[in-house]
């Protein structure tokens, strides 16, 4: 390598090198160690090599927990950001494309919105008394008020997380449609299809890699995800919505417990990271991801 | 099979009118030829045919029934794409089955359709493979039994020859007009290539900028071109065209420019009394003309400047004056660069056309009948 | 549409209807009604939903949950004094809100930018590994990484500070960043490098001064993202900055839900729109340039 390029490498790459390590691979290596300590808020701690795994198997939670955790990230993934999503870049590809543009900025409002603000409006939406939306109408037909969030929380975080998932999909299985040739379809035309035709044998099987693309990436993100779950439902009633990487979170920082467990909240964490791992890897097989890495798969306009 | 009308089409997409206002007639059986250069408005006029398009103004008939707002599902029309558009994910049978496929057709109707067609097709073998398995011979014949087997009524290619390398091409357009005079379906061909439209087309439509400059069979294209534009886009290699001044007095009829001149007998002064003024451009294939070692009376003459080697013939660059004039002459001619030569050619091989408006005046053969209308 | 007289519909046709306009053209009518309705009635609910926080902010009540009763502008008065005297000053707030998107801003293009170009062009042992780690890194979420960065913060002693955030921030949101980034690069021909090299720039001129102009789009979609991200940021703040004058707005309307939850909508909603409203202008219009960015693919079978 020539001098002014060892000069550039050491310039150019050396900011990033630097923030990827303080920020990303040393907190990744302290969370390990973490999880072998049973660190707390003094952040003291000391050696318990694996008690504090163990009391994984002791904590009557966490098989709710996991039960959480799966149900919520199957049917957000099936219902929004995988199911809702293809409709949307369907029907947003089908109308004219100013029409579908404004529909496709307003899907993507949720996903730009501060979510202390997403949290308050669905606090209003949902709100058990009469002031809230749902209920007001409610009130319409003469029948009492419900309390969403606690007779139906798995709705709740399902119904609330997903709006904002199905953006994701939406456009990349927009610009997926878009990019199919346009002779593709007049060809179908030609032929005589219509439109739910060319949907069903012409442009569902030609956005196969983003469908699966999302699929895995998607299940990723949902079983990390705990952020509006803790400003809806703050993981209540009683658990009931409480995911792995919240009740992580919860065991840290705050929730019922604020404890402070560092060490058993980095040992969660661990777990969520191998449950995301296996995840990944299984993804990896049953799609044969190889295949479609073959191709450079970000283009830019 | 269906007789197609065209009444004053036009298409516009946004500001561009992309087709000005066409009239058409195609014969049922017949093969017609759209030949122009690119953005001329004849793929446009093919998508509205198929019901992709719907034109702006005028209207497309099929049999006397006005066809503007059927939907291509209900035209009965065969499309063969420039590309080809074989459906990737689905074997070559699904492809060419998917039309039957789509109208809920029975299995073994459908089985007996797509087997026929290929055996017509001649890629019966092929019937199991991925169209990124096949060469661009055999996707195109895959496009082709696609549209063949809903029995269109019309046929419609866009650019068939164009993707296809020179040895297939011309096996290809054989193959085409085969089929079609076999199936005696009405076709309509999209091409920018003059020597596809003249080979394989009984009417070629000339078209400019929308419009339709000339409508006639090919033979009559070459020998007689409506105007300018014709002229100078028919033949290979193409028409001299000599911008020239009339000069009426004096005797003969003469043509002059700042090169040359040439004299033209009595009978040719009607059709020149013709243009609307005295700008005239003189056409003369290259094999219409003869190099002859003597002075020829009237003629001009010139110095070879350049050879072009053929092989069956040469093209000869011939510079009269600053002029240049290209000849095609036999292949084994001895004749080198630098040679003086005199120039040749019978005076009803030539032709004449308004410097200003560049419609064809009609002399020489012509001389009595009305000038032949774009 | 064509406006002709239609010119022969007396005459005989041929198969009687053979060319039937009518049933086809019905059946599209139908799908494109369908389409339009399930567009509107799911969309409704969000389009309802940021509406509320407009009509609520200056009405008196919404009967039934949505039709205002009456306007007023009493819930603004927290732009001039707080809702208790617990609360920082808001502008001060507001401030530290900037900060942090703006900070943000810079620490993604700054870094991004030249990262990927090396990532792209350049070619050294690691990168590949590199490239793949930034892949993995990303499996490594927020959460998990969360205690260990409480740690990390103290030990630099960026707790309770916004740079802290940002930085934070920053670094994890950096692989996307810099995919991105490379992306743009990767499309620009290596022919103008090649010249510019030939013409005896050394690497980082050639940088600075041919490659840089040449991916201001995607320098300008990372910099819209990370603003809005920046601004909106939540768990973050809540959880390292426990001083209140470096609190940001999600930490003040955090503190507001807390206080006001079921008293006082209006309140609630006229500070949310106050936050809201500065990147909401924002993302609409800058939001074509946030769609430059897309992932491809149509090859089903090749």
């Amino acid at each position: 390598m020539s001098r002014s390029q060892k000069v550039a490498l050491f310039v150019l790459f050396l900011p990033a090198l630097i923030i990827t390590v303080v920020f990303y691979v040393i907190p990744a290596v302290l969370t390990a160690a973490m999880s072998f300590t049973d660190m707390d808020f003094r952040l003291r701690w000391n050696f318990v090599g694996f008690a504090t795994f163990a009391r994984m198997f002791e904590d009557f939670l966490l098989p709710r927990i996991l039960q959480n955790t799966i149900v919520y990230t199957f049917l957000t993934l099936a219902f929004f950001n995988v199911g809702l999503a293809v409709l949307l870049a369907l029907v947003t590809s089908y109308v004219p494309e100013r029409v579908g543009r404004v529909f496709q900025a307003l899907w993507l409002l949720p996903r730009f919105t501060p979510p202390i603000v997403y949290g308050i409006i669905w606090m209003w939406i949902l709100d058990p008394t009469r002031a809230g939306l749902l209920n007001g109408l409610l009130a319409l037909t003469g029948a009492r008020p419900v309390n969403w969030m606690t007779d139906y929380p798995m709705a709740t975080i399902v119904v609330t997380n997903g709006i904002i998932g199905a953006s994701f999909g939406m456009v990349i299985f927009y610009s997926a449609i878009k990019s199919i040739p346009r002779d593709y379809q007049w060809a179908a035309l030609a032929d005589g299809a219509t439109w739910p035709q060319q949907v069903r044998y012409i442009t569902l099987p030609l956005i196969r890699w983003p469908l699966l693309f999302v699929t895995a990436y998607q299940t990723l993100s949902l079983l990390t995800s705990y952020e509006y779950i803790l400003i809806i439902t703050g993981g209540g009633p009683y658990f009931a919505t409480t995911v792995w990487s919240l009740y992580a979170y919860n065991m840290a920082f705050g929730g019922y417990f604020a404890n402070y467990e560092f060490g058993y909240g980095a040992a969660l964490s661990i777990v969520l990271v191998i449950l995301g791992t296996v995840a990944s890897i299984v993804y990896w097989r049953v799609f044969r991801f190889r295949e479609m890495m073959a191709e450079p798969k970000i283009e830019v306009m | 099979m269906a007789r197609i009308r065209l009444h004053r089409l036009t298409k516009s997409f946004g500001t561009v009118q992309a087709v000005k206002g066409v009239d058409l007639e195609i014969e049922d059986g017949e093969l017609l030829a759209l030949l122009g250069p690119s953005g001329c408005g004849k793929t446009t006029i093919l998508l509205m045919l198929a019901g992709i398009y719907r034109p702006t103004s005028g209207d497309i008939f099929f049999d006397d029934q006005r066809v503007n707002d059927v939907p291509p599902k209900g035209r009965g029309v065969g499309l063969v794409f420039q590309s080809y558009a074989l459906y990737p994910h689905m074997t070559v049978y699904d492809n060419i089955a998917f039309p039957l496929r789509l109208r809920k057709v029975s299995r073994e109707e459908m089985d007996r359709r797509v087997r026929e067609v290929a055996r017509i097709a001649q890629i019966e073998e092929l019937l199991q493979r991925k169209p990124s398995q096949l060469s661009g011979g055999q996707q195109q014949r895959v496009a082709l039994c696609r549209a063949l087997v809903k029995e269109p009524d019309l046929l419609l290619l866009d650019e068939p020859l164009s993707n296809l390398d020179a040895r297939l091409r011309i096996e290809t357009r054989t193959e085409i007009k085969r089929l079609q005079r076999q199936l005696g379906i009405t076709t309509i061909l999209v091409t920018h290539d003059q020597v596809e439209a003249m080979t394989m087309a009984d009417r070629v439509a000339v078209m400019r900028a929308g419009l339709i400059e000339q409508l006639s069979t090919p033979i009559e294209l070459y020998e007689r071109p409506a105007n300018l534009f014709v002229a100078s886009f028919i033949g290979d290699p193409p028409m001299n065209l000599l911008p020239m001044e009339y000069r009426p007095d004096g005797g003969k009829p003469q043509l002059v420019n700042s090169h040359l001149s040439v004299s033209l007998p009595e009978a040719a002064r009607a059709g020149l009394e013709q243009s609307s003024s005295n700008a005239v451009v003189l056409g003369v294939r290259p094999e219409d003309i003869r190099l002859v070692p003597e002075p020829v009376d009237g003629m001009p003459a010139g110095e070879v400047f350049m050879l072009e080697p053929l092989g069956r013939d040469t093209l000869v660059d011939v510079r009269v004056g600053q002029q240049p004039i290209r000849v095609l002459v036999p292949g084994g001619t001895e004749i080198r660069p630098g040679t003086r030569v005199w120039l040749q050619w019978d005076w009803d091989r030539q032709h004449l056309f308004d410097a200003r408006t560049e419609a064809r005046l009609g002399v020489n053969a012509d001389a009595g009948r009305p000038a032949a209308a774009g | 549409m064509a406006r002709t007289v239609q010119a022969e519909p007396s005459r005989p046709q041929p198969a009687a209807g053979r060319y039937n306009a009518q049933a086809v053209r019905r059946e599209e009518r139908l799908v494109t009604a369908a389409v339009y309705t399930f567009l509107v009635l799911v969309s409704l609910p969000l389009a309802v939903g940021y509406g509320w926080l407009l009509l609520n902010s200056f009405s008196t009540e919404l009967a039934h949950g949505v039709w205002p009763s009456g306007f007023t502008t009493r819930h603004w008065r927290f732009l001039f004094e707080p809702p208790s005297p617990y609360y920082p000053d808001l502008w001060r707030t507001t401030w530290n809100t900037l900060w942090l998107a703006v900070g943000m801003t810079i620490t993604m293009v700054a870094v991004s930018t030249p990262t990927a170009y090396v990532l792209s062009r350049m070619k050294f042992r690691g990168r590949n590994a590199f490239l793949a780690l930034t892949l993995v890194l990303h499996a490594f979420p927020g959460i998990t990484l969360l205690i260990a960065t409480y740690y990390v913060l103290r030990w630099l002693g960026l707790l309770n500070s916004i740079p802290g955030v940002f930085l934070v921030k920053a670094a994890l949101m950096l692989p996307l960043g810099i995919w991105v980034m490379k992306g743009f690069y990767d499309g620009i021909s290596w022919d103008v490098e090649m010249s510019a090299l030939v013409d005896g720039a050394s690497r980082i001129q050639t940088w600075y001064k041919v490659m840089l102009p040449q991916v201001l789009p995607g320098i300008a979609s990372i910099s819209i993202f990370s603003f809005i991200y920046g601004w909106s940021e939540y768990i973050y703040v809540i959880t390292f900055i426990q001083d209140k004058n470096a609190w940001t707005l999600s930490s003040y309307i955090n503190a507001i839900v807390g206080d006001f939850r079921f008293l006082d909508y209006g309140l609630l909603s006229a500070t949310a729109l106050f936050y809201i409203a500065p990147v909401l202008l924002f993302f609409i219009f800058t939001q074509k340039y946030l769609m430059r960015v897309t992932i491809g693919g149509t090859k089903g079978g090749s």
